[in-house]
């Protein structure tokens, strides 16, 4: 059986449609994954009293179990925390009127608050002691030395962690198949169910999220490039950098 | 009395770093700390402004005491926003402009006006001979006009005193001279300094008084011309003898 290249490209072309569907679920849990992300990290690093200990806890046990795990966990156990909540609180919604591709954007912005929280954190440490302090010399509260010295300088060192985050969570959209949301791979998957063309449709596949990923590599190349052009180098002394 | 410290003491685990200081600085006065390295002067200077909390005594400063026992956060702030520094390392933001650096505090602190704020750090780039500068990143600049920019940043923030740690330390020889032109100046318009400083010229020329610290204690206190030529106390002379090695070679 030889490859079928008119199909894969037809495959190409319906798959394309679905691009959207993968580049949302990789966005909407990169800006909940990040907030969680930075909040976790803020938490560990001021070792905050009551939260540090559950923080430690979700990013240990987050990092150390499989993606495709935590899309079934929130599958399957959110419905029955939510009808049982409702049950209690009186609600009409039931856990069947939820969105499917709601659960995926809850487990991945789980997952991804994990490994960004570290991303984030090293991004923390990585900003001048000195410049923190010569925040506070001039009068500053800890919220302000965080919001105007320390997240601004953090984000460029951990820009190119983060541009990882995102390519692996747009890899990790793929999950969202598992649990039948229409997206890229779930689709190609349906198209070659009539014809068993799998391979040729998996490629296509392939090259469609391949091309995302170069996109994305593209645009925060760029932001790096910016951002660096005007912090120099961050987490160099200034004396050395002279 | 603008800054009155009683009876500070400091300890790093078994290190007792400072023994009960005791020291009131005048309106306007210029003051500055000399003493061997490990004396304990740059702990003092940052337990005025608390980024060293004190373990105990009082911190008065334009009105304000705080006990360093049981520092309140809020007094911590209040007592910080009337005080500048300026530090060895310069320590500018790094990701904002020479002039955003100057403007920052007045800004997010004093919440002045940017217009306003934008002014006068104008004016003030314009003091320390940094106009041209402005808009230049840290990085963009040398070690001498990083610190020109650094008194720049203390001077925008209208502060009680300026506490300089050290502001020639970290620079290349000749990179020194510029920066005291500007502390000069600085002292001229009557602004009150403790300067931590290894620049006896500085001491000698500019300074109302020179303190002395060894081991945790002020050993002696004095105008500058009594301490540079009369010193009472041995151990300063003996200090003194070492760092200005131009008297010891006389012939």
């Amino acid at each position: 059986m030889a490859f079928d290249f008119p199909f894969m490209v037809e495959a190409l072309f319906k798959l394309m449609l679905k691009i959207p569907i993968s580049l949302e679920i990789t966005f909407v849990s990169l800006i909940f994954g990040f907030l969680i992300g930075v909040a976790v990290a803020l938490i560990r690093i001021y070792r905050v009293k009551i939260l540090c200990r559950p923080a430690d806890f979700y990013v240990s046990v987050i990092r150390g179990t499989p993606m495709l795990l935590h899309v079934y966990t929130v599958y399957l156990g959110i419905p029955l925390m939510f009808d049982a909540l409702a049950k209690y609180a009186g609600w009409s919604a039931r856990s069947k009127d939820i969105p499917t591709i709601a659960f995926i954007f809850i487990a991945l912005s789980v997952n991804s608050g994990a490994y960004m929280s570290e991303t984030v954190r090293s991004g923390i440490l990585a900003v001048q002691k000195g410049e923190i302090e010569a925040g506070y010399s001039v009068g500053m509260t800890t919220m302000q030395v965080l919001r105007r010295i320390v997240l601004p300088q953090a984000l460029v060192v951990c820009l190119p962690n983060l541009c990882n985050s995102i390519v692996s969570l747009l890899h990790g959209s793929a999950l969202a198949s598992f649990i039948g949301v229409s997206e890229i791979t779930n689709t190609a998957n349906m198209l070659a169910g009539d014809n068993w063309k799998f391979f040729e449709s998996f490629v296509a596949a392939a090259i469609l999220y391949w091309g995302c990923a170069i996109v994305i590599e593209q645009i925060m190349g760029y932001l790096e490039r910016k951002m660096a052009r005007r912090c120099g180098a961050p987490g160099v002394p200034a004396s050395s950098a002279a | 009395m603008n800054v009155i410290l009683k009876n500070i003491q400091k300890s790093f685990g078994h290190n007792h770093v400072l023994k009960g200081i005791d020291l009131g600085v005048e309106n306007g006065e210029v003051v500055t700390i000399l003493g061997p390295s490990g004396s304990g002067k740059t702990t003092l200077l940052r337990c005025i402004n608390m980024l060293e909390y004190p373990d105990s005594g009082t911190i008065t400063i334009d009105g304000l005491t705080v006990d360093a026992t049981r520092p309140h956060k809020k007094n911590t702030l209040r007592l910080r926003q009337k005080t500048a520094m300026v530090f060895q390392l310069y320590n500018l933001f790094s990701h904002k402009t020479a002039l955003e650096n100057i403007t920052e505090g007045p800004i997010v602190v004093q919440k002045i006006p940017k217009k306003q704020a934008i002014e006068k750090g104008e004016q003030l780039l314009d003091l320390v001979g940094l106009s041209d500068k402005a808009s230049h990143y840290p990085h963009q600049l040398s070690g001498g006009q990083q610190q020109r920019v650094g008194i720049a940043r203390a001077l925008a923030l209208n502060p009680e005193v300026i506490l300089f740690d050290e502001p020639t330390s970290a620079l290349d020889p000749e990179l020194v001279g510029e920066v005291l032109v500007v502390m000069k100046k600085v002292a001229r318009e009557g602004i009150t300094m403790i300067v931590v400083t290894h620049e006896m010229s500085f001491a000698r020329d500019i300074a109302n008084r020179v303190i002395f610290m060894e081991n945790g204690v002020i050993v002696e206190q004095n105008s500058p011309g009594e301490i540079f030529t009369n010193a009472k106390e041995e151990r300063t002379r003996a200090f003194l003898k070492r760092i200005t090695p131009e008297y010891a070679y006389e012939i």
